[in-house]
Formats: structure tokens, sequence, C-alpha cells
């Protein structure tokens, strides 16, 4: 029988790109099967938000112009008179809060089943950099509507860095182009947001991909590997279930991007006085909310520098934990690690809270 | 005990012997002092000595020597116009206004805060020291009708300088100089020349001492203490008894639109009794003048009126212009009660079923019209609001509602055209304006439930798509599982 042309077409296409190797690598490849197997999907729905965050920050730039006079009209301008620009900068909107709180799922998952261990030390590496690229994105898409809001919060968010000893003050004038947050500050915003962070963070998201390919799913310490152990196929099994999980997230997404628009506020007057209740992205509030309670002093340190110190020092600890978490990496339980874990989801979600209340 | 009750008598007695005595010849001593200053100075005919003598201070006791320094006492002149006698002669600048402070210091205070104790050029003295008003060595009281400051004569003084070009530019280039001639003409002025001393002067309104910029908010006249100032007089029954006017201007002016604007909301652009009926120049604006006088603030009102009929048919009746529709110092806010063809409005005074029948049938269509834009007006404002509190993006819509403001004010503007086809043309275009915006408010709610509607269809669809996914999920791994 004469193959269809479907078929044909693939043999066409096999003949000049070798498929079938990628196929046979792709059949060979087993996802294992346990009590914590949910936890592989965040990184899939991260993933999957940062597609969408590309495609609808694609759509905008049609029609964003990265300009102190013209920013704010442009994206009213989205909202009002381009055909379903509404829709598509509030799925923008959302979604990328969506990814920043599926990062830190997928990250905490990952810290709590210890998959930073040998021999995937690079793999949470560059995840730790992508989570720190994506609160970067979110900081500089935050401006981009130069509303009121995201003005004062860029200014206060500028300010924090500026305390920094030595080098705060030379970043905050590079992140501002100038000595105060203006029209240079967003177009610099912009670049960063729209084309330096992207760059960078494709380059680690694609050595991330690679390695979660070439290393397959991490077993968490407490599971045994038996011989005997289920395990589904990665192709199509595990993909098609991730897709399922992709259009559930989908779904979600479209209900509070229809149900919850994202509002564009009032156009931020640099001359005029900060209004009252400015807060940062959720994402930044435990921060924020910290600084708020150290005290002006702490011996004879400014309690704002200590505060913003001890955020990057803890940052750090957090980033390197596969090289300093000895326990782990000789394969041994070490419960400090879930505690300390515990520890800063409880704060994270504490202090956030406290900083919505207060 | 008996001893030092006589002791203690006779220490009183003898206390107040001395204390009567002491008085007696105090009052003595001062009645046969001879003041030689006066005494040598009229003997040599000094005219300043001469008019002393009538000086409401020689009255009082008041001599040469408090304002000049000397010894009054002493017949020799060398003596009694010694240094040692502090004999200051001639007193200059504000040493004469110093010296009049010993013993009037709270007027004095005042001047030294008035324009003009603070006005100078070189800056050695003021430019108005007491004497420039009340003269020298001939003060009267003020009741005095020959008095400098007399109520009949203190805008002759006030003229002195104030009508004098030469000498006001040197201290204010900006100050007119027709004030008395313009007093002269108005009602006051009037008066004033008919030696009524009632009628307000110069100080009636200026205050005397205590003179401040017109622009100085503790002037007298500022624009929102003037009203005020004029009510001393304008409402005070009793003392306008003879002018036979009415004294309840003051009460309907702080009722009115320009009344509440100026006295209540503080806007200074409001009209003050003086913007209608002059300052200086004050009278009572007549019927041909009156629509001039609104028409100051109200130029388009104005000009559209003098273009109308009811200018021919308003100058035959005699009636005054914007007065007779309006009011005078009871002006409300124009309302669209106002117009149309039922009792109570204004234009059936003169239009109704019998008389102006033309004029009863046009003000009934543009009462009408303008009823339909507040209501759809109105109609449109709740549309946006909706469509805002459902979540829509509605700003440009809210800009506009500012153009459908204006529009309407327009619109009741040119009803002062008292042309139909001109009103309509005006409303057709408020009401192009409010339909547009209207459109825009349906468009931003239809586009709500579209939304809604499209979100309804996605997710279903979306659900659809992970169900069957789900269901070949199972198959798949049920079919792998049986494997």
């Amino acid at each position: 029988m004469k193959p269809n042309i479907w078929r044909r077409f693939y043999y066409w296409l096999d003949e000049r790109i070798q498929f079938e190797d990628l196929i046979r690598f792709a059949a060979k490849k087993y996802v294992p099967v346990h009590s914590h197997s949910l936890w592989y999907y965040f990184g899939g729905v991260t993933l999957f938000l940062f597609i969408i965050q590309v495609v609808t920050g694609i759509l905008l730039l049609l029609y964003y112009k990265g300009n102190e006079d013209l920013a704010f009209e442009s994206i009213r301008y989205i909202m009002t008179e381009v055909e379903f620009g509404w829709l598509i900068r509030s799925i923008h909107s959302w979604s990328a809060n969506l990814m920043i709180l599926a990062a830190f799922i997928h990250m905490f998952s990952v810290f709590f089943t210890k998959a930073y261990r040998k021999p995937r030390e690079i793999t949470w590496l560059t995840g730790m950099v992508m989570l720190f690229l994506a609160l970067g994105f979110g900081f500089s898409g935050y401006l981009l509507p130069w509303n009121e809001l995201a003005f004062f919060a860029t200014k206060v968010g500028t300010d924090i860095v500026g305390v920094i000893p030595l080098i705060g003050k030379p970043i905050q004038i590079f992140l501002r182009g100038g000595e105060d947050v203006t029209g240079a500050t967003l177009s610099r915003f912009f670049g960063f947001h729209v084309a330096i962070l992207p760059g960078i963070f494709t380059i680690f998201l694609f050595i991330h991909l690679l390695l979660v390919q070439r290393q397959g799913m991490s077993l968490p310490m407490e599971i045994v590997p038996e011989k005997a152990m289920k395990t589904m196929p990665f192709f199509p099994n595990f993909l098609l279930r991730d897709l399922l999980l992709w259009l559930i997230v989908l779904n979600i997404l479209a209900i509070l991007a229809v149900l919850y628009p994202w509002e564009l506020g009032v156009k931020a007057d640099p001359f005029a006085p900060a209004p009252a209740g400015i807060k940062p992205e959720w994402y930044f509030m435990f921060m924020f909310q910290t600084l708020k309670y150290i005290p002006a002093h702490i011996w004879i340190f400014d309690g704002e520098v200590v505060g913003v110190l001890l955020f990057i020092i803890a940052g750090v600890l957090w980033t390197l934990i596969p090289f300093w978490d000895k326990k782990t990496a000789r394969g041994e339980k070490n419960l400090l690690i879930n505690y300390l874990g515990l520890f800063c989801i409880l704060y994270i979600i504490l202090l956030t809270i406290l900083g919505y209340l207060s | 005990m008996n001893k030092f009750k006589i002791l203690d008598s006779l220490i009183k007695l003898i206390f107040y012997l001395t204390l009567v005595i002491g008085m007696f010849f105090e009052n003595n001593l001062a009645q046969n002092t001879t003041d030689f200053c006066l005494k040598c100075h009229k003997a040599n005919g000094d005219k300043a000595a001469v008019m002393f003598t009538k000086d409401i201070h020689y009255e009082m006791g008041v001599s040469c020597a408090d304002c000049h320094g000397g010894d009054q006492s002493k017949s020799n002149m060398g003596e009694a116009m010694s240094e040692k006698n502090n004999f200051i002669g001639v007193p200059k600048g504000n040493r004469i206004s110093e010296l009049c402070s010993q013993c009037h210091s709270d007027e004095y205070q005042n001047l030294i805060n008035s324009v003009h104790g603070k006005l100078t050029i070189k800056g050695d003295q003021i430019i108005t020291q007491c004497i420039t008003c009340h003269g020298i060595h001939n003060i009267l009281r003020k009741e005095d009708k020959n008095s400098n400051v007399n109520a009949l004569n203190v805008a002759k003084i006030c003229a002195g300088c104030h009508s004098n070009i030469a000498y006001i530019k040197k201290y204010n280039p900006e100050l007119p100089t027709d004030q008395y001639e313009k007093y002269l003409t108005s009602k006051h002025g009037i008066l004033n020349s008919k030696k009524d001393p009632k009628a307000a002067s110069c100080v009636s309104c200026h205050g005397s001492h205590e003179i401040r910029n017109v622009n100085d908010v503790k002037s007298k006249v500022y624009a929102s203490n003037l009203p005020e100032v004029c009510s001393v007089c304008h409402s005070d029954s009793q003392y306008m008894k003879d002018y036979k006017i009415p004294t309840d201007q003051y009460d309907k002016y702080i009722g009115s639109v320009h009344g509440i604007a100026l006295l209540k909301k503080g806007d200074l652009a409001a009209p003050s009794c003086n913007d209608c009926h002059g300052n200086h120049g004050a009278a009572p604006p007549g019927v041909e003048s009156i629509s001039k006088v609104c028409g100051i603030c109200h130029a388009l009102n104005a000009e559209l009126f003098a273009k109308s009929p009811h200018k021919k048919a308003f100058d035959t009746l005699n009636k005054p212009e914007c007065e007779t529709c309006h009011g005078n110092h009871e002006i409300i806010v124009g309302t669209d009660q106002l117009i149309g063809n039922t009792k109570g409005t204004i234009c059936y005074q003169c239009h109704n079923e019998n008389q102006n029948v033309e004029g009863f049938i046009v003000a009934g269509k543009m009462r009408a019209i303008l009823d339909s834009l507040v209501k759809l007006e109105e109609t449109t404002v709740k549309l946006i609001t909706d469509a805002e509190q459902k979540g829509m993006e509605v700003s440009e819509a809210k800009f506009k509602l500012r153009d459908i403001r204006q529009a309407k004010l327009e619109t009741r503007t040119i009803i002062h055209a008292f042309n139909f086809d001109t009103f309509e043309k005006t409303s057709n275009n408020a009401l192009s304006l409010i339909y547009d915006v209207k459109s825009l408010g349906e468009k931003a709610v239809n586009e709500y439930y579209f939304r809604r509607w499209g979100l309804l269809a996605a997710t279903a669809i979306i659900s659809v798509l992970a169900i069957t996914l789900f269901i070949y999920i199972k198959k798949l791994e049920k079919k792998s599982n049986g494997k």
C-alpha cells in the first residue's frame, strides 16, 4: 500500500533531519512514578507561562511605546482600541504573576526533594538564576505602563538598591539612567524587559532544559530506587499529562484575565507627591515589609543597609546550597535543610500577609 | 493706747493737708504759668502761633514746647530754645508723626502699618505724616466743618496727593489719579458736594489711619470685605431713611450666585458691589447701561442679547435688560427652570397663550430641548458609570463628558440670542456629542458582556479539550498497563 501524504512528508523530513534518533532517545526516557511525582509538573507549568509571556509580550510590543510621554497612552490604546488588546495585556500581567508563583513552587519542590544534589547542581544554579531573572522581569515590567503606583514603587525599589554599600549607588544610577526615576529609567527598563533579560533568560533556559533532558527526573531521597519501580514513558504519557495541566492553567489564566482585568491606574506625574499605599509586587512584599520592621540603626550600622545585606547573603547562601549541604550530598538525611525551607516559606507568607494588611 | 491713736490721727491729718495744699498750688501754678513761646510768637505776628490758638491741641492744653521742645516758662529766648531744654525746632520727616504718637499711639501704629506708612521713595521717611492730612497748628475736631478731615473736606485732602499725577507716579505708577474726579460724579460725591455729611467719602470705605492696599486681605476694600463695608450704611434702614432706597441689597447679595461665589467659595473673580456700581464713581447702573455692566463678565451673553429681538422689545418697554429676567442683587444660579412656557417661568411673564404667542411656542420648544439634553446626559453618565463599575476602561468617554458639559453650557448661553434656529443648531451639536459618548458607553457595556460570553466559550472549549486529553491519557495508560 502506498503511504499517505503525511507519512511521505515525514519520510522526506526524516531523510534530512534524522528524526529517528530523537524518537529513539525520547522513547527510552522514563519518568519515575511515586507519591511526589506531582512536583515534576511545576517546571513545565513555569515554562508554559514563560511561553505565554513571550507570545503576549511580542503582541504588546506591536503597539507599546517605551517613552515617558506615550507609554501610558499606548497601553490605554491597547486596552481600548486594539482588538483583544485588553485580553493580551491582562493575560500578560496575570501570566507574569502566575509564572513567578509557579517558579517559586518549582524551586521549593526541588529544594525539599533535594533534587539540587549531585549531579544536578548546575540545573539548580541555572534555575535560581532564572528565578532572579524572572523577578527582574517583574520589576522592569511593572514600570512600563508608567502609572503612578509603578512610578513610585520603582522609586522606592531603586532607592533600596542604592543603600547597598559601595556598589549600591552606581547600580542605582545605572538602573535609573540618572539620579532620579525619569523617562530615561523607562527607556532603560523597557530595554531590560524586552531585550537584555529575555536574551540572558533564553540561554539559561536552554541549559536548564538540556540538563533536565540529559539527567532525567531526580528521585526524592526518601524513595529508594528499585528495579521494579513504577515509571511512565516521557513521550507521550508525561508530555500529555503536562499538556493537560497546561490546559487547566490556561483556563485559570483566561478566567483571571477576563474577570479581573489588570487595571491601568493614573498616569505617573513625577512632580506629584507620592500617593498613599505604595506597595511593591507581591513577590517583593516580604522583603519590603522586613525592611519596614528593621530599626533605623542596628548598633553602628544603618538598619536598611543591614536588612538589604542580609537578604543578599540569604539569597547567595540559598543559591549555593548544593555546595554547602554536605550531608545531603553524601546521601544522608538533613532535616535542618527541611526546617530552613519551612521557615523560609512561613516567613515569606507571614510577611507578605502583614505587608498587605499594613 | 490713746497716745498712739492721737499720733496716728495727727499723721493722717498732716498727710491729707499736704496733699490738698500741693494740689491747690500746682493748679494755681499751671494757670498762672505764662507760655512765653506763644506769647512772643503771637506778638511777632507769627502765623503759626496765631493759628495755634484755635487748634484743638491748644484747647486741650498742649503747648508749643510739647512738639518743638524747649521750655515755654522761660522768658529768655536763648534759654527757652536752648539744647539744654531739648529744643528741637521744626520737627522733620518721621519725627513729626513720632511726636504725635506720644499721645496718639494707636493712630500712629495704624499709620505705620498702612500703605501710607510703608511706601517710601528714598527710605528716609514714610510718604504720609500725620500733618499731611490733619494740617499743622490748625488741627480741629473732625466734626468741625473747617477741619481738614471733616466728612465734607476729606476727599479734597486725599485728592491733594491722589489727583497729582506727578506725585503718585513716583510712588505707584499703576495707581489711577482720577478717583476724585469720579467721586464727584458719583452719588456719594454729589451728595457730599451738597454738604450732606452722611454721604460716603474716601475714609468711609478705605478707613483713615489704617488704609491698606486694595490687594491686602486686611484692606477694607479687599474684594471679599467690600460688600460688608458698603452694607454698614446701605443696610442701616435708620441711616438710609432720608434717601428712600431699599436697604436689603446686602442680604440679597449674600444669597446670590455672585455673593456665594465671592464670600463663601472665595472666588475673587466674582463681582462685589463695586464691580457693577463702580467704586469711586459709584452709581446705580441705569436701564440703558445694565447690560453693559453685566457684559463686562458675561460678554458673550451680552453680545448675543444685543443682537436679539428682545433688545428692541426691552428698550421699547423701558425694561432693564439682564435684570428683567435675572434680577439684580439676588441673582440666582441660572437654571433651565427659568425658561419655558408654563406658569412660574420667566418667559411666561411676557409670552403666554394670549400675548406674544410666537415667543410662547418657541420658549416651550427650547425648554423641551434643554430637558431632553439634561435627561440624555444623565442616562449617558449612568451608562459610563455602569461600564466603569463593570471594570471597563472608559477614560476616553469620561473625558468626553467634559465636552458635553461645555456644549450644554453653550446651548444655555445661546438662549440669549432668542433665535430658535441658532439655538437648535447649538443644541444639536450638544446632542450629537452626547450620542457619541453614549455609544462609547454602550460599546463598553456590550464589550463587557461579549467578554463574559467569550470567556464562557473559551473555558468550555479548553475544558472539553482537557477532558478529552484526560480520557485519552487514561486510555493510553490502560493500554500500556495491559501490555
